[in-house]
């Protein structure tokens, strides 16, 4: 039997949810045995094999175009698709700016702050990423397995991608499920 | 009784019970936000929905009273679906992303219900409308944006509290929590009581002093009770590596049952005074640190040297353990000339006179307050004093409880009274035998030998009110069915006691502080007289002190003081002892209407800090003397004002 392939990336989060799936450590070693880890944000190889993989996790919320993009791909390359984290999941912390306009959060970031004397301004380079409304992954493309937490712990991730590997749809309640 | 089936269960239960506390008696869990033991039902948010058979739609089981055969399901695959449907659009409504919350991680109800039906996500996003935040309380935040309409604090401060502080502007999804007609809370006739923290499920209410030092699992907790004032409300304190994070109202305690005021929920955290920390011995004129033993063989030292010309004055917040003690100390062993308390039973003495003459309790519990259809308020402030007993007063006033209030000064209650008497002159006798004259002129008692409806006039000309105000006054207590007199000390008579018979009132008074009714029993109750005296012992505690009794112990030339705090009487004390505060000693109280309970320590005191009891057992040791613990016997001694629960 060939292992599952798992690849995963990141979009508007803080890479914390990413720290905690190294947080289970020689137990990436079991993950590892059971499936095989492609792509990923922290290691070389950078995008999901065109040809597919099996599991696709994606941690962050989706606050530009170039999100959309990851979480298209992503989604165009994988059968089950994880939002890992609350960020993923509810939109999480950076939804916070959702409260406030586009142009309110940016000139807030770039020319309010404190640390920014009077040359900051909004960058406005063509080829960068527009943002957006801060959105949950459900509210882009359809998501399979919800694993809430801020971040969600080593072990919930552990029982998640072990569940997957072996081929099993985890299923979150008592101590995994936590939205915080 | 009716039957009732529950999920299969056939149940006997008593009519006009709801649908949800039916099957809480019976163990199955219905899970719910806007329900509150305490407060009335009110159906909002909807969480509770059961299915009931006949019935065309799902019913909110908080609301929906028992009838005869009703069949009732509430966990099928409907009732399971609505409640996700309901949470989903809780949820959807304002903020409530867990991970910048206060209460997130176990002490919100709302994620606690998401969790119990294994919610992994929201199907529906929130609209992102912004709500206001209102910071400008100096306990309390309100956090709109985090609240789910649920009206639990509206609830609390109507019913429990009877401030009617809080209200809902607007409508549907627009509704914000106001204070008063939509001022600043801060700015409102809010009393700063924290029902409303307490009981709100979400973080929507949060107080300043506890938010974000943890959740409340990783706190410690212990049940104890106030001894801010005489009321004796069980309390429940919540510290975290022995620091004082939050206080809550006990709801297992009948005296106060989850209520709380000012003084017992925020005043101690935002307590700010320097500590006594270590024992200190005046040499050549001022403080030096010293040991324990050092110190308590100067004082001991300076006592015996004074013979018995010793005053020793105790606090009443203190334990009745310790006053009891004390008293055995300086009266029997060591004849001081003067053992009282600091309060010098101000607030007992004349009803201590009134039990011993009359041989029998002849006052009630304060949980009459709660049954009364009529109360009178003779010369007491309950908004500002003893505030629990007070609410207890408010919240009956919407039920068309009446209120009479009584005070030559200003009272802060004679704003919600249905009739105030301000006498210019004369005594509160006077007043008292106005209302008894009254009374017997409407026909609704008999006159007295003492008292005729001839008095009425006279009773007017002293005072200086009408007669139509004692007629009035008289009225609206002598025609109700459970009149309560809330009087004290100072307004104690048997005049007033012959009042309260012909109308069928019951009495009650409050008594100064946590231990003021023990201290009395105790006969520490002496005023403070300066004869000649050569030293004086003072067992402050956290408790305060009157300036006339520090400017007499200024004169005396050897003061031991052993108290928590540094003040004026700590700086001029010749052997200084560090005391433990309130949180930090255990024993016994007994509250203004009898009931003797136990403070247990919630917070261990710094290592050379010692409570009064432990202090007096050291310098008895040094003394040679040996103290018994026979205070239960010794309160019980005394004819009280009011039965004395073991």
């Amino acid at each position: 039997m060939t292992k599952p392939k798992i690849s995963s990336d990141w979009m508007a989060g803080c890479a914390g949810c990413h720290m905690s799936l190294l947080d289970m450590d020689e137990r990436i070693a079991t993950i590892a045995e059971l499936a095989e880890l492609r792509s990923t944000p922290i290691t070389d190889l950078k995008h999901p094999d065109a040809t597919g993989v099996d599991v696709g996790i994606l941690e962050g919320g989706i606050n530009n175009s170039s999100n959309e993009e990851v979480a298209r791909l992503m989604r165009s390359r994988c059968k089950i698709l994880v939002a890992l984290g609350d960020c993923a999941v509810f939109g999480g912390v950076p939804a916070m700016r959702n409260f406030f306009t586009i142009e309110e959060s940016l000139r807030r970031a770039y020319v309010e702050t404190e640390s920014t004397d009077e040359s900051g301004k909004i960058p406005s380079d063509p080829e960068l990423a527009v943002p957006t409304k801060v959105r949950a992954l459900s509210e882009v493309v359809p998501v399979e397995v919800f694993v809430p937490g801020c971040p969600p712990d080593a072990d919930t991730i552990f029982y998640v991608l072990s569940e997957l590997a072996q081929g099993r749809i985890p299923d979150l309640k008592g101590d995994k499920l936590s939205w915080y | 009784m009716v039957t009732v089936t529950i999920d299969g269960k056939a149940l006997e239960i008593p009519e006009g019970t709801t649908v949800l506390r039916a099957a809480q008696s019976a163990g199955i869990d219905i899970p719910t936000l806007c329900d509150h033991p305490h407060l009335t039902p009110y159906g909002g948010c909807r969480l509770c929905l059961v299915e009931v058979e006949g019935y065309r739609t799902l019913q909110p089981s908080c609301t929906l009273p028992v009838s005869n055969n009703m069949v009732i399901k509430t966990s099928t695959k409907k009732v399971l679906d609505a409640r996700k449907f309901v949470l989903t659009l809780i949820f959807s409504e304002r903020n409530h992303f867990c991970p910048y919350c206060q209460v997130s991680g176990g002490d919100c109800e709302l994620q606690n219900a998401a969790y119990h039906e294994g919610m992994t996500h929201w199907p529906l996003q929130p609209n992102w409308q912004p709500y206001p935040v209102d910071a400008s309380h100096p306990y309390i935040i309100l956090e709109n944006n985090r609240c789910i309409l649920c009206r639990r604090c509206v609830r609390a401060c109507d019913e429990l509290i009877g401030n009617f502080t809080l209200g809902f502007e607007e409508r549907g999804a627009r509704s914000i929590l106001v204070a008063d007609t939509g001022v600043p809370l801060g700015e409102s006739s809010c009393i700063s009581c924290g029902a409303c923290v307490q009981v709100c499920p979400t973080g929507a209410l949060i107080d300043r002093w506890s938010s974000y030092l943890g959740h409340e699992v990783k706190f410690d907790s212990t049940k104890t009770i106030c001894v801010g004032c005489s009321v004796g409300c069980g309390i429940e304190v919540f510290t975290r590596d022995n620091n004082l994070v939050r206080i809550d109202g006990d709801w297992d305690k009948p005296i106060n049952a989850g209520v709380l005021c000012e003084i017992g929920r925020f005043k101690p955290m935002a307590e700010k005074c320097d500590r006594v920390f270590t024992p200190m011995i005046r040499k050549n004129g001022s403080l030096k640190a010293a040991t324990w033993q050092e110190a308590l063989t100067a004082a001991a030292a300076g006592l015996k040297e004074s013979k018995s010309k010793v005053a020793a004055l105790i606090s009443t917040r203190q334990p009745v353990e310790a006053l009891a003690q004390f008293k055995q100390l300086f009266s029997e062993k060591l004849t001081a000339e003067l053992v009282t308390s600091l309060e010098e039973g101000m607030s007992t003495n004349s009803l201590a006179a009134s039990a011993d003459e009359l041989g029998k309790p002849f006052e009630s519990k304060l949980d009459e307050l709660k049954k009364s259809d009529a109360v009178l308020v003779l010369d007491d402030d309950l908004v500002n004093d003893h505030q629990v007993a007070g609410f207890f007063v408010k919240r009956n006033l919407p039920k068309g409880s009446n209120l009479v209030v009584v005070d030559a000064n200003s009272n802060e209650l004679s704003k919600l009274a249905n009739k105030v008497l301000t006498p210019s002159s004369g005594s509160y006798d006077d007043v008292v035998v106005g209302l008894y004259a009254a009374a017997v002129k409407l026909g609704l008692i008999k006159a007295k030998k003492s008292v005729t409806a001839d008095d009425l006039a006279k009773a007017a000309a002293k005072t200086g009110l009408q007669t139509d105000d004692f007629l009035d006054a008289a009225f609206l207590l002598a025609s109700s069915s459970n009149p309560v007199i809330v009087y004290s000390d100072k307004t104690n008579s048997s005049v007033l006691r012959e009042f309260a018979a012909s109308i069928n009132a019951k009495l009650v008074s409050l008594k100064g502080e946590a231990n003021s009714l023990a201290a009395s029993q105790l006969h520490l109750d002496k005023p403070f007289r300066s004869t000649d005296l050569k030293a004086v012992f003072i067992a402050l505690g956290d408790g305060g002190i009157t300036q006339k009794l520090v400017k007499e112990i200024e004169k005396i030339p050897f003061k031991v003081v052993q108290a928590s705090y540094t003040s004026a009487l700590t700086a001029g004390a010749d052997v200084l002892l560090p005391s433990t505060n309130w949180l930090e000693q255990s024993g016994h109280y007994i509250s203004a209407d009898g009931y003797v309970q136990e403070a247990i320590q919630s917070i261990k005191p710094a290592e050379d800090v010692l409570s009064i009891s432990e202090t007096l057992h050291k310098l008895a040791d040094i003394l040679g003397i040996r103290l018994d613990d026979n205070w239960s016997k010794l309160v019980h001694d005394r004819v009280s004002p009011v039965q004395i629960n073991k």
